[in-house]
């Protein structure tokens, strides 16, 4: 009732500490979550922190017509998704997954252990990359916990069964190249 | 088999648990706030910009739209309104035998479809109505000195010409001279005497 008093005196000063609320709390709550969608795609910590970032530039660019969207989760998580998607033509695959194949690795005991993990690994993050984009799109953002497969759909424009779809399609395809490298061998 | 599998799953878990370092939220607030208030200082001088550039295309809208209205008079009006001289300029052949200025009567082009503003409404209007020549200009100088120079029939001239008469009056011219100076010299002679 006394915000709906004060409503009419509000002054830029107090709109402007308003926006550092919110902006404050969608940091808080969001942050961890549009990484994570951002380092699926990257697989680089500062990239994806960029992204991050980008993506809450945006929010203020944006500021005047946050009302108007219905759930700000998702549309968040759609910017991330595509700002990634964007920065990471400028990067090269390999320049991303090695770091972050050794990171993965590093857990093994022995150095020898580790090097050959590492190794099959850049071969798996290689192989995904090839899949159809619709399937590799669908596995990435299968790996974020924390999206349901509604909003997985949201987040590509797609139906729910078409998602599951695509993402049983990408895992098989990508079991099948694998074990066909390995036959190979 | 296993390995693939086991290799795909340690990849899944793998971005799963990724975790960004620590204190991200906090680089990413401070971060987009000094760029938002980047953007709120840069703001007025992109309006300022904006409102220039505005204002420079509207002058140069109004000057494009007056030289369109007055710079260019239709050729017809031009010609109608030649000044007499500026014709004889042109032509002096035709001052010089005296003949009037010949004006060209041709008619302006009808506009269909476009909407005629007054003033091209008065210059239509001078353009139907009929025309007269102007005025004759008085001669200059130039012109005066030369009508005199060719002009011809002068009785005096025209006599000298003939050689019976030109001799009649060299002879009568002769005679006049005679006289005079027998005259001259009996006055002389009289005013000698008297002084004596």
């Amino acid at each position: 009732m006394a915000s709906i008093a004060g409503g009419s005196l509000i002054s830029f000063a107090t709109k402007s500490v308003q926006v550092e609320v919110d902006l404050a709390a969608l940091v808080e709550t969001y942050s961890r979550l549009l990484f994570r969608v951002a380092h699926s795609v990257l697989r680089t910590r500062a990239e994806a922190e960029d992204v991050v970032q980008d993506v809450f530039v945006r929010v203020i660019e944006r500021r005047r017509s946050l009302h108007a969207i219905r759930d700000m989760r998702v549309w968040l998580v759609r910017i991330a998704w595509n700002l990634a998607l964007d920065r990471r033509r400028r990067i090269r695959p390999e320049q991303m997954d090695e770091s972050f194949a050794e990171s993965l690795a590093a857990s093994a005991v022995s150095a020898g252990e580790r090097l050959e993990q590492a190794q099959r690994m850049k071969v798996v993050l290689r192989e995904m990359e090839r899949l159809p984009k619709a399937e590799r799109q669908v596995l990435l953002l299968s790996a974020v916990e924390e999206l349901g497969t509604a909003e997985m759909a949201e987040v590509l424009g797609r139906s729910e069964s078409a998602v599951r779809a695509l993402l049983f399609r990408a895992r098989t395809r990508l079991r099948e190249r694998l074990e066909a490298r390995g036959g190979e061998r | 088999m296993r390995n693939s599998e086991e290799t795909i799953e340690m990849i899944m878990a793998g971005l799963r648990d990724a975790e960004a370092s620590p204190g991200m939220e906090g680089r990413i607030l401070a971060s987009v706030e000094a760029r938002a208030s980047e953007r709120r200082v840069a703001t007025p001088r992109w309006a300022w910009a904006m409102a220039m550039a505005g204002v420079a295309a509207a002058l140069l809208f109004i000057a494009i739209l007056s030289i369109h209205r007055h710079g260019q008079p239709p050729a017809q009006a031009q010609q109608h309104v030649l000044p007499a001289e500026t014709a004889r300029d042109a032509q002096p052949a035709t001052l010089l035998s005296q003949k009037p200025i010949e004006f060209n009567k041709a008619v302006a082009p009808r506009r269909t479809g476009a909407r005629i503003r007054s003033e091209e409404a008065v210059l239509l209007s001078d353009l139907h109505t009929p025309s007269h020549p102007a005025p004759e200009a008085p001669l200059t100088q130039e012109e005066k000195l030369l009508l005199r120079v060719v002009h011809k029939g002068d009785p005096q001239v025209i006599a000298m010409l003939d050689p019976e008469e030109r001799a009649r009056q060299e002879a009568k011219s002769e005679a006049e001279f005679q006289k005079f100076v027998e005259q001259s010299g009996k006055d002389v002679h009289e005013s000698d005497q008297t002084t004596e």
